[in-house]
């Protein structure tokens, strides 16, 4: 260990490699959040209800798939880069966000849903206003633990040339400087833990008083 | 890459396969038994304080969100760890320690509490109430979080190929270094399928061990 290697790393090579991350990040959930809401709430519909068992089963098969085997799967289809990373990270974000927003949805009591029909909102209105607030809290949490895996995953989107914290602790094992290894990998901890936080204290934010779990 | 490359790929490493899938299931089940040996009474313990098991799960959360290969590299530098199965092992029996301790937990705090009074007013001892109470009724939440850690340490155990475990990971590994698509593809889709599978499995056994009594109908 040598403060010099250390401080290169920190200083140098952190910055670029932080942004990187966070901007892989921050596009796959943008784009993770844009599809499975939506699609959650379609999928409760009366319409669609049908649906909602199958897109379920589909997405649980994708999420056993291990994060490593499905960067690797990526490359050969998609090519390197930041893309198919992001596409390749989008796969598993979708279920945690799907499952949540559906179970929440469902969860919003059937007496609300009717006082706000039986005051005249529209089936439009009743969803806007009355279910998707009551929701949040779930949906909140469902997009936290995509955050997470992203987080997480995306340490090893550098193996197909996407950057980010992977290639600070890809370098450091390649060159056995424990600097690199350290300043990477803790980043990435710190960046996952405080993502973590902040979401849940959003969460806890804003769920209505009386639903609170004690 | 077609599926003649693979089908080739199959056949000229199968010792190889068999190795690597070896070692790949000998980490995971150590792992797994570890954990449970280690986490499962962890979790009943926790039950007894509320203080103690707010502490205890919201450092398993913390640990939990630690990136695998971020916990790796971080074990690797501390010398008593190293290169090697050592620190995969610590590594994934932290991990496990979330889903584990969570579910165990879950499990039993969600049994009725007028089945346990019940217990105690026939005379049962706590021992005897943790092992055909608790534990029994609180199996499918608990069985829910078994499914979990198998499924996610098959995964997070191929990341470990980066810090020298010589397992299904390094194909894929390899493959990227020496941009052989076949190579690459084959681990993944191993990992894959055994992961899946897993997931299936485990997920029958979680609905038929459930008792009638305490399925939710969909």
């Amino acid at each position: 260990m040598s403060w010099e290697n250390f401080r290169f790393a920190l200083f140098e090579k952190a910055p670029e490699a932080l942004f990187e991350h966070s901007m892989i990040v921050v596009i796959t959930i943008t784009i993770a959040i844009l599809i499975s809401v939506p699609l959650g709430v379609l999928l409760t519909r009366p319409k669609y209800k049908g649906l909602g068992l199958v897109t379920l089963n589909v997405l649980n098969v994708l999420q056993a798939i291990p994060g490593l085997a499905i960067i690797a799967l990526a490359l050969p289809i998609l090519g390197l880069g930041m893309k198919p990373a992001v596409v390749a990270l989008l796969f598993q974000s979708l279920l945690p966000i799907v499952r949540n927003t559906i179970a929440g949805l469902i969860g919003v009591s059937p007496d609300v849903k009717e006082a706000a029909c039986g005051m005249g909102m529209s089936q439009r209105r009743i969803l806007l206003e009355v279910e998707i607030p009551l929701a949040m809290p779930i949906i909140l949490s469902g997009i936290r633990t995509a955050t997470v895996y992203v987080v997480s995953i995306g340490t090893l989107a550098a193996l197909i040339g996407a950057g980010g914290l992977g290639n600070l602790i890809m370098g450091g094992l390649a060159l056995f400087r424990p600097e690199y290894l350290l300043v990477g990998a803790g980043l990435g901890a710190i960046m996952a833990i405080t993502l973590e936080r902040s979401l849940s204290y959003l969460e806890r934010r804003i769920t209505p008083p009386g639903m609170r779990v004690s | 890459m077609t599926l003649k490359d693979f089908l080739n790929f199959l056949n000229k490493n199968t010792e190889t396969i068999i190795e690597y899938t070896g070692n790949h299931f000998t980490l995971v089940l150590s792992a797994v038994i570890i954990s449970l040996v280690i986490w499962v009474p962890v979790g009943l313990l926790l039950t007894k304080s509320d203080k103690w098991a707010a502490r205890v799960l919201g450092l398993a959360n913390t640990i939990f969100c630690i990136p695998s290969l971020s916990m790796f590299a971080i074990l690797v530098t501390i010398p008593a760890f190293g290169l090697g199965r050592k620190s995969a092992l610590f590594a994934l029996i932290l991990y496990a320690m979330m889903p584990l301790i969570r579910s165990v937990y879950d499990g039993a705090k969600n049994v009725d509490r007028s089945v346990i009074e019940a217990a105690r007013g026939m005379g049962m001892s706590t021992a005897r109430i943790l092992r055909e109470i608790l534990v029994p009724l609180g199996m499918p939440i608990i069985f829910a979080g078994f499914r979990v850690t198998v499924v996610m340490t098959t995964g997070i155990a191929a990341i470990a190929t980066y810090i020298g475990e010589r397992n299904l990971g390094r194909f894929i590994s390899e493959g990227l270094i020496r941009s052989n698509t076949p190579m690459m593809v084959t681990g993944a889709l191993i990992i894959s399928v055994i992961a899946i599978g897993l997931d299936t499995i485990l997920g029958l056994i979680e609905k038929s061990i459930v008792p009638k009594g305490l399925r939710i109908n969909r």
